[in-house]
């Protein structure tokens, strides 16, 4: 079974969900999101699973411990064996956070940087040099935070947009994480999806989150995605004005495939109701192609 | 130092020891936690799960400080997630770590990472055959192995039994062709003539060897010991058969 054509609307591809998958992959799934840090440079049965589904699926890479804004020394074995990984698998997309997860040793999560001139530079540098290891373009992800580092000079959409352009990379948008921050730092998520670079965006995120008790919201992957969120994804689009892959992040409180899969299909209905079925199926064929030729 | 990282390095110190030193400034209490859980949590979700009975033999609040103190304590360089328990047998073993530990702690994680490295080790069997002749040519063994040699029987330590004496023990933790993880216990004679095997011998020349080594007095009867030992490890599939 070989997929012809696809929606851009992918899944966080999870070792939970894989003897589902086995059984179908639901049509709805245009493709599947991996981090590296969990696939790459394995061997056995793991490696077997997942060569299936590369064959036959397209995917995208979403790295999580480069540590792009981090003051430790950039990872270059990791930035390699991520190219190489990615050239076995036929994948053409790589996407990494804008925030830091080290110093001299790893900390395992995403930390916020310090909004400031020298951290643009910095942190652009670092993209720079990774996009020439990987020889590719990558997107770089608005981030999810609960602090604002103190010494700010910018706001957060000047600080992405002044690291992107600087770099010369593209954006990766999560309306969840825009979402999340305007409820922990109060301010308007439609105002600051407007000041993003949307013009360089080349992938999304869409995912749910938890609230606590005394209101603070946090970026758990482990609910359904609200409605606030869905409609910042339609404001996205309607800005974008052209298809993009879009991904629903799920990583806790994983249902069964097919509720989860209802959440794919909405963003490929929403993509269809933005841009129309004609301009999406272009873009899945497309798309498609490409990675076939790498494959 | 760049000055933004300043801060960085402030708060790299408080998520690693937030009960010791100070948030970093203008950093509220609330938020601070939320990072300090996060973080915290995440690693210990990797240890969790590769360690099932050491934890449940240190007991949660034990264990738990295990964990702290190693996140603490342990610099961890690799950025593969994965490799985190990796870390954790090494801190047990090359760490000087204040809390009192069972002596066997270290032996019993390290055959529990044994596992999971085992499942997901990234080789290939070199060319082989799997039908020669292993006594006259050289072995190949399963590169998808973790040899664990420890002074306690690791193997049989659970919730109802715990060594109290030290028992030599030899196990061999390997990959099938299935690639099914495998467990096999293997005496101190066989580990040695794997040790031998491994540095390219034919059965012939490691069993030649071991008579040497144990100053065995009927070398020839080894050999046809050694013929059977050969075959019934490439049965389990420890051996590969002969290189190629």
């Amino acid at each position: 079974m070989v997929h012809t054509t696809f929606n851009p609307a992918g899944l966080g591809f999870r070792r939970e969900l894989i003897p589902a998958l086995q059984q179908a992959v639901p049509p709805e799934i245009g493709f599947f999101e991996i981090a590296p840090e969990n696939w790459a440079g394995m061997g056995g049965r793991s490696a077997h699973t997942l060569r299936a589904f590369t064959e036959r699926y397209p995917f995208v890479c979403h790295g999580l411990s480069l540590s792009l804004g981090g003051p430790g020394a950039l990872d270059e074995t990791l930035l390699r064996r991520t190219r190489d990984f990615m050239r076995t698998h036929g994948i053409t997309l790589f996407t990494e956070h804008l925030s830091w997860c080290a110093d001299d040793s790893h900390l395992y999560d995403l930390l916020p940087i310090p909004m400031t001139e020298e951290a643009v530079r910095y942190t652009a540098e670092r993209i720079a040099r990774a996009q020439d290891i990987l020889g590719m373009q990558i997107g770089v992800e608005n981030a999810s935070t609960y602090i604002a580092p103190p010494g700010a000079e910018m706001t957060e959409p000047e600080f992405v947009r002044a690291v992107v352009e600087r770099a010369d990379c593209l954006l990766h948008l999560d309306v969840n994480n825009i979402y999340v921050n305007s409820r922990n730092f109060g301010f308007d998520p439609h105002a600051y999806l407007a000041q993003l670079p949307l013009e360089r965006t080349c992938y999304v995120h869409v995912a749910g989150h938890c609230v606590e008790e005394d209101g603070l919201v946090i970026d758990t992957h482990g609910s359904d995605v609200i409605d606030p969120v869905w409609q910042l994804l339609q404001a996205a689009y309607q800005r974008i004005g052209r298809p993009v892959p879009t991904c629903l992040e799920r990583d806790f409180n994983i249902p069964d495939l097919p509720t989860l899969v209802q959440e794919v299909a909405h963003i490929a209905h929403l993509q269809h109701q933005a841009f129309g079925a004609q301009a999406v199926a272009q873009w899945g064929a497309q798309a498609h192609s490409v990675n076939r030729q790498v494959a | 130092m760049l000055a933004f990282q300043e801060f960085q390095h402030q708060m790299a110190a408080h998520l690693r020891d937030p009960h010791h030193t100070r948030r970093p400034p203008g950093v509220p209490k609330r938020r601070m936690g939320v990072y300090n859980e996060l973080l915290f949590n995440n690693v210990c979700g990797f240890l969790d799960s590769c360690f099932p009975v050491s934890r449940q033999l240190l007991g949660d609040a034990r264990w738990r400080r295990l964990c702290r103190t190693f996140y603490r304590d342990w610099p961890s360089h690799t950025p593969w997630f994965r490799e985190i328990p990796r870390e954790l047998v090494r801190y047990l073993s090359e760490h000087h770590i204040a809390q009192p530990l069972p002596v066997w702690l270290a032996d019993l994680a390290r055959y529990e990472w044994a596992e999971l490295a085992v499942d997901v080790m990234d080789v290939t069997p070199p060319p082989h055959d799997p039908q020669g002749d292993m006594m006259l040519s050289s072995v190949c063994l399963n590169p998808a192995r973790v040899d664990v040699v420890s002074p306690w029987p690791v193997h049989r330590i659970g919730p109802d039994w715990q060594p109290r004496q030290a028992e030599p023990t030899f196990l061999v933790v390997f990959r099938d062709a299935q690639l099914d993880v495998q467990f096999a216990e293997i005496n101190a004679v066989t580990a040695h003539v794997l040790s031998l095997l491994d540095q390219g011998l034919s059965g012939q020349q490691a069993f030649a060897q071991l008579a040497t080594d144990m100053k065995h007095p009927d070398p020839q009867a080894l050999q046809g010991f050694g013929q059977q030992l050969l075959i019934s490890l490439r049965e389990q599939g420890v051996l590969l058969g002969t290189r190629t």
